[in-house]
């Protein structure tokens, strides 16, 4: 079932428009990638999922209804364009923020008490955010994002501004947080990350959406069905009627090869073909590409 | 609108600015000015008294003598009319005595004088102008004399009239109140110049904290969780709060230092003669010249500040601060919004520090002439009405033309705001750009 569904949404700023027809489903307890170049539109899809921005034309939908202010409350936003208030202290800023949404004082303190000691941070309480580096701000930053226990958390570039060990605790922290239920919608350019975590992806170039789908289907489908090949013995010849030879290079121990099967080709086929030409096959496995390379052609096509 | 999250909103707002070092400072500085303004002429006064001079006199002439008599400024020891004067100098240094005052006749068609002071120290402007104005006078009570008629120096002293002009002015029944048009005039100062500092200082507070939002980009966490005109209507109340809390402080503060401050002095400090001395600073300087026609007596003073409206004037105050306040506070919110450092607000601002300082300017001319068809318009026109109609109060204004005024500034406040609330949305989500005017008005079309 879809936490969020997002149907046939157009937005215009004034003669241009930020989204053209866009229509995505977020599915209840996954993590979803929101994908596209710089200026594609994905922060505009996100402010209209927040109440941020209205729609032109389509709805979105919250739990199968029209989404209200008050679903608002059950989203935890953490902007790519982020900040708290520099001459604030961070446990003043933090409850605020809490109790924006709709926590009281005394439920928000308790709850921002037990984060701050899981992340180690319950000595900044009284720090002035313009104390703290942008990487501890960061984490108090993601802190106030989920304090709320939130339904669905929008999470646009988590990642950027932390350590290699912080990115990792961030990781972890959004797994545990789907562990626990939530569903995330994750917006990234590091295309790594996103085949770590993302369950589902959609990917919006220049307004429009050009594809959406669980990133396993997706990576096999642009993997261009090739099998890749280790084996020993002699070079592998192309076999027009069974697979053609994408390419094929001596290792230290074995060859490998990459094979494009023709139309209608299986596995069995292909292994067959491969055993007839006297081939060792050491291993044989079906390639996915790497998202990296699937949103790059994406977007230039 | 959501009552928690605003509550929320004002109260960080609120205790944000009012726990700022520099709210503190100017809450507590500006009731030491007040208080230093009020009570220092007075205390200058009490102070500035000189310690008379002893005079030595050498009288050529034999007509100064009467003239000079003992007083607070000097006084007088007069030698034999025929010692040298060259004598009289050597000996001044030794002689205990200040100043060596030399009167001799000249040859001249009338009678006259010359007159020439010798000190050790040099002598001050008052004692020079005493000594001046006595010297005259001998001389003129001589000329006349000359004349030889009978009886003309007791008719030209009656000349010298004891007038001064005093104000009442009449109500519907015909009954008199005394009114110190001076008065009049620093009260209407005192307000108008009061509002427009209050709008200023306010309104551009909303507009740094609009700023600071935007430009440390928490606004778009707060906009994910409440409404843009929540955020820019709460922001708006807790500056007002603030502003209500500092007024409250600085007259609390104002009036037990002006009292403190008369308690240490003993009782002296509000006497007659110290008030008095207070309307002369305060008006120009030439009114010394004749203390007993400018100066009104303590007594009209008092009685024109209370003749005033005060319920009315304190009422109107509040009325005038508090829409006044709204109409532009809301648009220095829109301004706010449109970018992302004080620096680039210059040029955004001036169609708001325009009508400040043409309310400001208009608010002077009220208060020397109240009833101008310019004060009239200026205190109509609700983008100086705050101002200029404050200043027009001390004056009497008709009730019809405070309802006018108050109207228009009302539906101007709701027009101002909805517009701003507009342009407010769609800024503070403008990330990276500075705002122009066209800027503005695209956004102000945008739904």
């Amino acid at each position: 079932m879809s936490l969020i569904s997002c149907q046939h949404i157009t937005k215009r700023f004034g003669t241009k428009t930020a989204l053209d027809d866009v229509s995505v489903d977020i599915p209840q307890g996954r993590i979803f990638g929101l994908l596209g170049p710089n200026g594609a539109g994905k922060t505009t899809l996100i402010r209209i999922i927040n109440r941020i921005l209205i729609q032109n034309e389509g709805a979105v939908l919250f739990e199968g209804r029209p989404i209200t202010r008050e679903d608002v409350a059950r989203i935890g936003y953490l902007p790519e364009e982020r900040g708290l208030y520099r001459k604030m202290k961070v446990g003043d800023q933090a409850m605020y923020l809490a109790q924006l949404k709709g926590m009281s004082a005394s439920e928000a303190s308790a709850e921002l008490k037990k984060w701050f000691q899981k992340f180690g941070i319950a000595s900044w309480w009284n720090k002035k955010v313009e104390e703290l580096s942008k990487g501890m701000a960061q984490k108090v930053q993601f802190i106030t994002t989920v304090v709320h226990r939130p339904s669905l958390l929008i999470l646009d570039e988590p990642f950027s501004g932390f350590d290699p060990v912080n990115a990792q605790l961030i990781r972890d922290e959004i797994l545990a947080l789907k562990e626990q239920g939530a569903t995330i919608l994750l917006s990234t350019h590091n295309m790594e990350s996103v085949e770590q975590l993302c369950d589902n992806i959609a990917l919006i170039n220049k307004s429009r959406l050009v594809i959406s789908g669980s990133v396993d289907a997706i990576r096999r489908d642009y993997g261009q069905h090739r099998r890749s090949v280790e084996y020993t013995g002699a070079p592998l010849q192309p076999d027009s009627a069974v697979f053609d030879l994408v390419s094929d290079e001596a290792m230290d121990e074995c060859r490998m090869a990459l094979l494009a099967p023709a139309p209608g080709a299986d596995n069995a086929a292909v292994l067959t073909a491969l055993l007839a030409q006297g081939a060792n096959i050491l291993s044989f496995s079906e390639t996915t590409a790497r998202m990296n390379d699937i949103f790059i052609s994406l977007v230039q096509s | 609108m959501n009552l928690h999250t605003i509550r929320v909103i004002i109260t960080r707002e609120y205790l944000n600015k009012v726990k700022k070092k520099s709210f503190l400072l100017i809450t507590f500085l500006v009731p030491v000015l007040f208080a230093a303004v009020t009570v220092l002429p007075a205390l200058i006064m009490l102070f500035a008294k000189e310690e008379g001079k002893k005079i030595r006199v050498l009288d050529r002439s034999a007509v100064v003598q009467p003239y000079l008599t003992d007083n607070a400024l000097a006084t007088y020891t007069f030698c034999p009319a025929d010692t040298p004067v060259d004598s009289l100098k050597a000996a001044l240094p030794a002689s205990g005595q200040d100043v060596l005052l030399v009167v001799m006749p000249v040859p001249d068609s009338l009678f006259n004088l010359k007159a020439e002071s010798y000190s050790l120290k040099p002598i001050g402007e008052g004692l020079k102008g005493e000594l001046q104005a006595r010297i005259r006078q001998a001389v003129k009570y001589k000329r006349i004399d000359d004349y030889g008629i009978n009886g003309l120096p007791a008719i030209v002293e009656n000349l010298d009239p004891d007038l001064s002009l005093r104000s009442y002015t009449l109500d519907e029944n015909g009954n008199e109140t005394v009114s110190e048009s001076g008065v009049f005039m620093t009260v209407s100062m005192i307000l108008g110049m009061m509002i427009f500092l209050f709008i200023t200082l306010f309104g551009g507070g909303v507009m740094s904290s609009v700023i600071e939002e935007k430009s440390s980009r928490v606004v778009e966490v707060l906009i994910s969780s409440v409404r843009a005109t929540e955020l820019m209507f709460g922001k708006i109340i807790g500056v007002a709060l603030v502003a209500l809390t500092q007024f409250s402080l600085w007259i609390l503060l104002t009036v037990a230092l002006i009292g403190l401050a008369g308690g240490m002095m003993g009782k002296n400090v509000f006497t007659q003669e110290n008030v008095q001395a207070m309307g002369e600073m305060a008006g120009s300087g030439s009114m010394g010249m004749h203390p007993n026609v400018s100066v009104s007596s303590a007594g009209d003073l008092v009685t024109t500040l209370g003749s005033m409206p005060w319920g009315e004037i304190i009422l109107c105050f509040f009325v005038f601060f508090f829409f006044g306040y709204l109409l532009y506070a809301s648009l220095f919110a829109a301004i706010g919004s449109a970018v992302e450092n004080e620096a680039d607000t210059q040029q955004l601002q001036i169609p708001l520090t325009i009508p400040l300082m043409l309310g400001f300017f208009i608010s002077i001319v009220a208060f020397r002439a109240p009833d101008s068809p310019v004060v009239f318009w200026g205190s109509m026109i609700p983008f100086t009405s705050p101002i200029v109609m404050l200043a027009r109060l001390p004056f009497g204004v008709p009730a019809w033309e405070l309802v006018v005024s108050i109207v228009l500034l009302i539906l101007t406040v709701l027009l101002g705001a909805w517009l701003s609330a507009k342009i407010y949305k769609v800024g503070i989500l403008m990330f990276g750009k500075k705002g122009s005017f066209k800027d503005l008005w695209k956004w102000l079309k945008m739904k």
